[in-house]
Parts: structure tokens; C-alpha cells; sequence
């Protein structure tokens, strides 16, 4: 048992290795230049964006830690090069939608060995739709009201075109990217033996 | 705006007076100004704040050029912002300012108050601050010394390496996408907004998307050997070669952040036990 839950903490922490410190650092390079250029707009800052995807890739590859720090820390870089000013709440919110989407390991979605099935593709939209709501629908408007106590009305509206946005770009591209990953993953390691 | 201009650090630092601190001083001045404009709406302070910017901004003596090309750039942007918090909230200033001073009146919902102007003028001076703040410091730092200044406020290097990474990769990675972009239209893609659909364009940012996430992770195993050969992450802690000892500079500046600090903690104190009736402070109310 204890053994189990070492093994839980572990994976919800991930390795922290030399790569997993790069990657996160490209990952979160990557979020903050496509949260820049890679989107259309639909609301004040916000964006049907592409930068989205990055989340899933790096959950991935590095598990759900790793890929919360590259929305969060992905979001203060497009901060300071965007000039739309620092939204500390949204970076908070977008932190917990990462840690959500992290969590692939969790039901069993294991991409480094190509296990991507459908049961798993049900699990990742629910996590996709749990980690926008509780992070974009509850964490990001309480830390308004405490950081910006005036920003509500705004929040509420951008929370709701955020998390449309943002599920659609995770759901529709994001499922085809992991599947495609698992898959490429899969050819490396299943030898067939000859009979 | 070209993306390869518009996104521009320094790798080697310069030779003006914010250039010459050290990164530990860059990051804790950076710091206490952005928390504070970030935590106040308040327009004696952001005044100041916005004049401490621009004056920062023209001592390192930045490209004029793209400079200007930013700020206006930036500028506009705001203020469409500002023109999408007028459709959703059309009276922001009552319930922010507090009072409700008709000027214009479009119908009966959409009308322009005295307040909601103040308002925005708060709002959009804010966020110039800011961005005059971040355009500075990114324009006088370097990824080392971003590392350095991240640590010496008890960030664990391993964080503080990777936000210097992607700080440092940031023009790499955009110049990859502006080159993407490129081909792609070489190759009879349609970019413009105009003739495509919104379907359409989601799924051309999605075709640009895939060969730059293949290029930068490919990017990730050189990247980590290297740093794997130069012993990386073996010990506990860690020094910079980019970190020099306190100049002179660096000790009066050191008086100026600590000041800042302690007007930011009376800030957020203000804000938290004598919070006003409303956010934003005008001075006729």
C-alpha cells in the first residue's frame, strides 16, 4: 500500500531530470510565442489558441507537475512579452488546468509505452473538462476577487469564452496529437516474437 | 509587426546604468514594481510608476525604431480591449468609481460617464506601466543573469533555470513559427483573416503547429545532454558565473527596492483592512 501511494506521489511529481527541466522550459517557450501569434482572437484576452496544446504534449511526455508549470509559467512569459499587463489569477487558473490535464498516468493512459485507448480518451476529456472548470470557473475568479476585486464581470465572461475555447483546441486536436504519440511510442517498444 | 523584431533579448549585457546591476538587483526591482502595479488601481501611484518606466526604458537606449513600433502596436491593442470592456460593462465606472457623471448616451444601454473614463484611463495607464516595465527589463537582462537574480529570491534553481531557458528560447522558437508561417503561404496557404473561415483558420494554426512542436522538442535532448555533460543539477545548490559582487549602483538600488517593497506591503495592508467603498480612486469623489 505504502508502496502504491509512493508510487501516486511520484508520478503526480514527476522526474526531475535535466530533460524534464528543458523540456518544461521549451514547453513553456512554446505556450507563451503561440499564446502570442498562435491564435484568433475571441474575447479581451482571450484567444481560441493553439498554445493549449502544448499542455497535453508535455503532460505526455513529463507527467502532471511539469505540465501545470508550463501553463503557468507559459502564461507570465506571454505576460511580460504580450503587454496586455500581468494576470496572475489567470496564470494560477491556467497552473490547475495543467495539473488537471497531467493527470493521463492516473487512469492508466501511459503514452511513453503507447497505451492511448478509447476508455482513455474518456478519461482525458473529463480531466480536460474538470481541470478548465475548476481552473478557469472557480480558482481564477476567486483569485480575481482577492487580487482584482473589481475585474469580475470581466472574469466571468472570459472564463466562459476561455473554457469554451480552450476545451474545444484540447479536446479536437489535442485526442488526435496524444493518439498519435502513443502510436509512434507504441511501434518503438512492441516487438511481436516470432513464433 | 515582424515577430523576429518583435521579440529581441540580450544575450550580452550592455554598458548603461541598469545594464551594469547585478541580475539579483534587475529581478528584485522588477519585481516590487510590477506586485505593485499589479496590486494597486490607484493613479497616484501609477503616474509615477508609468514616468519611473519610461525614464528606465530611454536610459538603456533601446532601438528607437522598434521600440516605438511596440508601444504603438501594444497601445492599440489596450484600447480594443478597453472598447470590449465598454460592450460587455457599458457603466463600469459606477460600481468602481461610484458615481455615474452622463457624458454621451448611444441608447439606452450604451453610454459614456465621466467615471468609466477615469476608469479606463486608470485601467489603460496601468497596463502601459507594465508593459514598459517588462520591455525594460527584458531589454536589460540576459538569461543567465534572470537565473541568477530567480535564485537569489529563493526560487529553486531548477525553476530558475527553466524560466531562463524559455526566456532564452522564446526569439528561437518565434523566429521558427514566423518560418513556418512563411513556407506555408509559399505553398498557397491562405493566412488572411478576411478570406477564411474561423474553421479554417484554427485548422491552418493547427498545420503550422506540428512541424514547430516536432522542431522544439527535438530541440529538448541536445539541450539537456549538454547541460548533462557540464554536470547539471549535481549539487544542491548552485552559483553564476553571471552574478558580480554588489557594485555601488547595485547598493543604492538596493535602497529603492527596499523602499518599494515597504509601499507595496502598505499597499496590499490598505487594500486588505481599509478597503475603500470603491476600487478606483478619482478625485473628484
Amino acid at each position: 500500500m505504502s508502496n502504491e501511494k509512493k508510487n501516486v506521489g511520484k508520478m503526480l511529481l514527476g522526474t526531475w531530470d535535466t530533460k524534464t527541466v528543458v523540456g518544461v522550459a521549451i514547453g513553456a517557450a512554446l505556450f507563451a510565442v503561440l499564446m502570442n501569434y498562435g491564435g484568433i482572437r475571441v474575447f479581451t484576452n482571450t484567444s481560441l489558441t493553439t498554445a493549449m496544446i502544448v499542455v497535453p504534449i508535455v503532460a505526455g511526455l513529463f507527467g502532471p507537475l511539469p505540465a501545470a508549470l508550463v501553463a503557468g509559467l507559459g502564461n507570465v512569459l506571454a505576460d511580460l512579452i504580450g503587454g496586455w499587463g500581468f494576470w496572475f489569477d489567470w496564470s494560477i487558473g491556467n497552473f490547475v488546468m495543467g495539473f488537471f490535464i497531467g493527470l493521463l498516468p492516473l487512469y492508466g493512459a501511459k503514452i511513453e509505452d503507447g497505451i492511448f485507448q478509447v476508455k482513455h480518451m474518456i478519461g482525458y476529456v473529463i480531466c480536460v473538462l474538470l481541470g478548465n472548470v475548476v481552473g478557469f470557473g472557480l480558482v481564477t475568479p476567486v483569485l480575481t476577487v482577492l487580487f482584482y476585486s473589481s475585474e469580475l464581470t470581466i472574469t466571468w465572461a472570459q472564463a466562459f469564452t476561455a473554457n469554451l475555447s480552450n476545451i474545444i483546441v484540447q479536446v479536437v486536436v489535442g485526442i488526435p496529437v496524444l493518439f498519435l504519440m502513443a502510436k509512434r511510442n507504441a511501434k518503438k517498444s512492441n516487438l511481436s516474437t516470432e513464433d | 509587426m515582424d515577430l523576429n523584431k518583435r521579440l529581441f533579448i540580450n544575450i550580452i549585457p550592455g554598458n548603461t546604468f541598469l545594464d551594469k546591476l547585478s541580475g539579483t538587483t534587475k529581478v528584485r526591482l522588477f519585481f516590487a514594481l510590477v506586485i505593485l502595479l499589479v496590486a494597486t488601481w490607484d493613479m497616484r501611484i501609477i503616474l509615477p510608476a508609468l514616468a519611473v518606466s519610461i525614464v528606465g526604458l530611454v536610459s538603456i537606449k533601446p532601438n528607437k525604431k522598434l521600440v516605438l513600433g511596440l508601444v504603438g502596436f501594444v497601445t492599440l491593442m489596450n484600447l480594443f480591449n478597453l472598447f470590449l470592456v465598454w460592450v460587455v460593462m457599458p457603466d463600469s465606472g459606477a460600481n468602481i468609481v461610484g458615481a455615474s457623471t452622463l457624458l454621451f448616451r448611444f441608447s439606452e444601454r450604451y453610454v459614456v460617464t465621466a467615471e468609466t473614463l477615469w476608469y479606463f484611463a486608470v485601467r489603460f495607464l496601468k497596463f502601459m506601466a507594465t508593459f514598459l516595465i517588462s520591455l525594460t527589463f527584458i531589454q536589460a537582462i540576459t538569461p543567465s543573469e534572470m537565473a541568477a537574480g530567480l535564485y537569489s529570491v529563493k526560487i529553486p534553481y531548477k525553476v530558475a533555470t527553466m524560466v531562463s531557458i524559455a526566456f532564452r528560447y522564446i526569439p528561437e522558437i518565434s523566429r521558427d513559427f514566423s518560418d513556418i508561417k512563411i513556407s506555408m503561404q509559399a505553398r498557397g496557404m491562405e493566412l488572411d483573416p478576411k478570406k477564411t473561415t474561423l474553421l479554417e483558420r484554427l485548422k491552418q494554426n493547427v498545420v503550422i503547429l506540428v512541424p514547430l512542436i516536432i522542431v522544439s522538442f527535438d530541440r529538448v535532448g541536445n539541450i539537456a545532454n549538454a547541460m548533462d555533460l557540464r554536470g547539471y543539477g549535481r549539487g544542491k545548490t548552485r552559483t553564476y558565473y553571471s552574478e558580480h559582487e554588489e557594485t555601488p549602483n547595485d547598493r543604492k538600488m538596493k535602497v529603492v527596492y527596499l523602499l518599494l517593497y515597504v509601499a507595496l506591503i502598505a499597499v496590499i495592508i490598505g487594500r486588505i483592512f481599509f478597503p475603500g467603498e470603491f476600487e478606483v480612486w478619482a478625485p473628484w469623489i
